[in-house]
């Protein structure tokens, strides 16, 4: 008994040792951290703590997913009709390595992420701006040295120039992109990354920066700088020299967990600040309304999904008989836009709603988040409605749908239950309209579908998007246009749209530029290419003793949970 | 003795080379869009699949992928692990010791036990103490990992709050542990030596529930298996003979049936070390333990080549010193094996 009592007051001591201190920021998930270079950042996970080590010349206004405002640079201008910008930097800001950022680190970056730009990363979309292409020169041989040196440079007062070929209203939002935030280029340069001249500058071309030295050994201008990162930690602490306001967080400590049991029990004891969950529906359940816990709910949610209709199936396997004969589909099946909008009408929203985000959520008027300029709520939308459903199918192909019945093969992607609830709820629907009507539904490996879907194989699939940037058009012209990156998927090609959404590609933010889009998502509607499928509100938790993470503080375009910058937190 | 350890380790780049060509192998029955979703990890990135194939030379011929596999491995580079963000030889460096670490603090009390509870419970055949045993081991050996860590997280941790949850060291110490001098890489003891006692105990803690979780499943096993064998060996000649001899109980049990019940413990002792130091995938996963068990079940969903090969490469290492260290002790339990 007495040995049972010394035991126990041994592992209470060590117990007691668990507490998070008042300065200590203690941060639980499940993923991995892959790189802490800026220039291979383009998943969440790494976002989240580079956008706190790193910094961009500019940045999200507050919750504001339209305006911007300065942060490494001090201002800006454009010139020369929208294709010239200049930039004044910020004076007196150190890395964390002791060296003074310059106009030279900035050019150094931009450079290095166009000669770089590889597969995995974000960097498609500078490049298309600055070089007019997404490619690197590997694959597009326009792409040369002289080029690259042209776009960006810092002139003889210090300032860093770009140069555009052509006016792109969306290049501000793009350098507010984590994965554009300022390197310290003296302090890459001795640590074996690019020289940052013409001489090696091939040798780059295309390079995966994820395991590259600075991942390795980081040095940026942020709030934070790395301590620590070994297997399952990562240890950042607050930088003496950061040029801003000094955060009250000094210690933060990521720590990898995967099983959500442990991180739920590690939150609900105080051990850790916040933890990443496990979808609404589990944290609802077994997180809000706990003794210590603060829930933040109907947060603005920037994930946008559809369900495609392809218009011009590739894959005859698909197809059953490939006729309109009761057994199968034509490859064209879904280019009567009567049957997208049958299948439009068909679609049980509420259902969804409730099914997959517990009553949280609200029917979009287009593929484009509210939160953004252009968004249009006047925009009509589809409910359902069986017997509209019933007649638009009763139209299509003169009738031949509704006399001979089809078979539809739908797929889902495979461990997603959002994607298996949206087919399910359209095969119920559909097949419940016409006992000729078949749905086959059957789930399918990602990297299958990935492929299948982009040789235009897939008849019906399920797909989301979440922004890069800032800026309607990598929603609008993602999903609608014909050279889009979707179109492949959708194969839907309407020239008024095009027209529509290149011209909304010249003109900036603004009256002019948001009606082009309503015209587009008005345009949408009637042709109903996808199924707009509702979307979810986000929402947090975190202990209440947390200051900070607040719905007036949160922004949907910051990577970190809470959705603002650590150094914005604090603790009561 | 000398020639038979070199003879052994001599098979090591044999075995590595065979496991290396099945595994690229077995990767190849995969399409080039299949092993590129491995580097994927958002949407986004799923824009630039054929880039990505591409880049990475997913669809070059199987030689020159194997090829160029090979020249690296043998310049030392293993490559790079995107399931640890790091090199594989330094994920390897700084994973292996902890795995080792809950491998020391679990061995010994699963050998133990389960050779003292098999033992017991065989000498005490049918009566109620075996009784007891047989359902607790029946339990023990059906009851899985993730429920039982799960469990024991809860309770301890979570209702009792008795020792801490997820991790190696708590979050005050988090910091420390980079100042330590690394003598050995086993925290707990490298922890002592600098005269840390607090992290010291603080690892060993963060040990206990993952240790207990192993034992009472791989414990059950050398409890079946212990008993079986000194029931087979207290019925055998030998121990009939002793007994005719006038041997004491305690003499026969210990010297005669224990002795050669223990031979097929070796063997299975030295299964259960390869399976603990190759890391204790569910048990590791579930209290975040940074061992390399953690590290193979993220780069095995993720097809993470390098790392899979170069945890093959350990996992080849491993297997060769256990089992010639098992030998070894083949030797030293039954004088009659000996080694040419």
């Amino acid at each position: 008994m007495k040995k049972l009592a010394i035991l126990s007051t041994l592992l209470l001591a060590g117990a007691a040792f668990a507490a998070t201190p008042k300065d200590t920021f203690v941060y639980q998930q499940s993923a991995d951290i892959p790189t802490l270079d800026p220039g291979a950042t383009y998943d969440t996970s790494s976002g989240s703590v580079v956008e706190n080590v790193y910094e961009t010349l500019v940045t999200y206004k507050g919750s504001s997913a339209r305006d911007l405002q300065p942060l490494l640079a001090t201002k800006w201008t454009a010139s020369n009709g929208g294709k010239t910008y200049t930039f004044d930097l910020r004076k007196n800001v150190k890395f964390h390595s002791g060296n003074t950022m310059t106009c030279r680190d900035a050019e150094y970056t931009f450079e290095r992420n166009l000669v770089t730009n590889s597969a995995e990363s974000g960097n498609w979309f500078l490049s298309e701006s600055l070089l007019g292409t997404g490619s690197n020169a590997s694959d597009d041989k326009s792409i040369t040295w002289a080029k690259i040196d042209k776009a960006v440079e810092c002139n003889n007062a210090g300032q860093l120039v770009f140069t555009l070929p052509a006016v792109d209203p969306a290049f501000l939002a793009k350098l507010a992109f984590v994965g554009q935030s300022i390197v310290d280029s003296k302090y890459a340069i001795a640590n074996g990354e690019w020289k940052g001249t013409e001489a090696d500058w091939k040798n780059w071309v295309g390079k995966d920066l994820t395991g590259s030295n600075l991942s390795k050994n980081p040095s940026g201008t942020g709030a934070y700088r790395i301590v620590r990162r070994d297997a399952n930690t990562l240890l950042a602490q607050a930088f003496d020299g950061y040029w801003g306001t000094k955060p009250a967080i000094k210690n933060v400590v990521f720590q990898i967990v995967p099983e959500l049991a442990a991180r739920q029990q590690a939150f609900l004891r105080g051990d850790a600040d916040a933890i990443e969950g496990g979808g609404r529906a589990v944290d609802q359940e077994q997180v809000k309304g706990k003794s210590g816990v603060t829930w933040v709910d109907d947060l603005p949610n920037v994930n946008a999904g559809a369900v495609f209709m392809n218009e011009k199936i590739a894959d005859p396997k698909v197809l059953g008989s490939g006729k309109l004969d009761g057994k199968g589909i034509p490859a064209n099946f879904f280019a009567d836009p009567n049957v997208r909008r049958a299948f439009s009408y068909a679609f049980g929203y509420d259902q969804y709603t409730r099914d997959v985000n517990a009553g949280k959520g609200k029917q979009r008027t287009m593929l484009l988040p509210e939160i953004f300029p252009g968004y249009d709520t006047k925009v009509k939308t589809y409910k359902f409605d069986a017997a509209a459903a019933k007649r638009y199918f009763q139209r299509a192909f003169g009738g031949q749908v509704w006399k001979n019945g089809f078979v539809l093969t739908a797929n889902y992607r495979a461990g997603s239950t959002p994607s298996q609830t949206t087919m399910e709820i359209l095969k119920r629907n559909i097949e419940s309209l016409n006992p000729k009507f078949k749905v086959n539904i059957q789930a399918k490996q990602w990297s299958e579908m990935l492929s299948s879907a982009r040789a235009g194989k897939e008849a019906m699939i399920r797909f989301d998007w979440v922004p890069d940037y800032a800026d309607p058009d990598n929603f609008m012209y993602t999903f609608y246009a014909s050279d889009g990156f979707y179109a492949p998927r959708a194969n839907f090609k309407d020239a008024q749209v095009d027209a529509w959404l290149k011209q909304a590609r010249t003109i900036p933010n603004g009256p002019q530029r948001n009606r082009l889009y309503s015209l587009v998502a008005n345009r949408a509607y009637e042709q109903a290419p996808y199924i707009i499928v509702p979307a979810g509100v986000n929402y947090m938790f975190f202990r209440n003793n947390l200051v900070g993470a607040s719905a007036a503080n949160y922004n949907p375009l910051i990577s970190f949970d809470l959705g603002t910058f650590w150094k914005n937190l604090s603790k009561k | 003795m000398l020639n038979f350890i070199v003879r052994r380790l001599l098979q090591v780049p044999l075995v590595m080379l065979a496991l290396s060509l099945l595994i690229v192998g077995l990767t190849q029955l995969l399409t080039p869009e299949q092993r590129a979703a491995g580097y994927i990890r958002s949407d986004q990135q799923a824009a630039r699949l054929e880039a990505i194939i591409r880049e990475r030379g997913l669809d070059a011929p199987f030689i020159t992928q194997y090829g160029k596999w090979l020249g690296s491995t043998l310049q030392g580079d293993l490559g790079f692990s995107r399931a640890s963000g790091q090199d594989v030889t330094d994920t390897i460096r700084e994973r292996l010791p902890n795995t080792i670490e809950l491998t020391l603090l679990t061995a010994l009390p699963i050998l133990l036990l389960g050779i003292w509870l098999g033992t017991l419970s065989a000498l005490n055949k049918d009566k109620l103490i075996d009784q007891i045993l047989r359902v607790l081991t029946i339990i023990g050996y059906s009851l899985p990992t993730f429920v039982l860590g799960i469990v024991l997280l809860a309770v301890f941790y979570g209702y009792l709050g008795w020792l801490p949850g997820a991790g190696q060291v708590n979050v005050i110490n988090q910091f420390s542990i980079g100042d330590l001098r690394r003598y050995t890489g086993l925290l707990s003891l490298d922890a002592a030596l600098n005269g840390r006692w607090d992290i010291a105990w603080d690892v060993i803690q963060h040990l206990i529930l993952p240790a207990a979780t192993l034992t009472v499943v791989s414990a059950a096993t050398i409890v079946k298996v212990m008993r079986n064998n000194m029931l087979e060996a207290l019925t055998s000649d030998y121990v009939r003979t002793a007994r005719a001899k006038g041997l004491s109980n305690r003499t026969v049990n210990n010297k005669h049936a224990r002795r050669n019940a223990l031979l097929s413990i070796v063997t299975l002792g030295g299964f259960l070390i390869i399976n603990l130091l190759g890391g204790s995938l569910i048990t590791e996963f579930i209290f975040g333990y940074p061992g390399v068990g953690l590290w193979m079940v993220d780069a095995g969903l993720r097809l993470d080549i390098p790392a899979v090969l170069g945890f093959a490469l350990l996992s080849a290492l491993i297997v060769v010193v256990v089992s010639t260290v098992v030998d070894i002790l083949y030797g030293v339990v039954d004088p009659r094996v000996r080694f040419d």
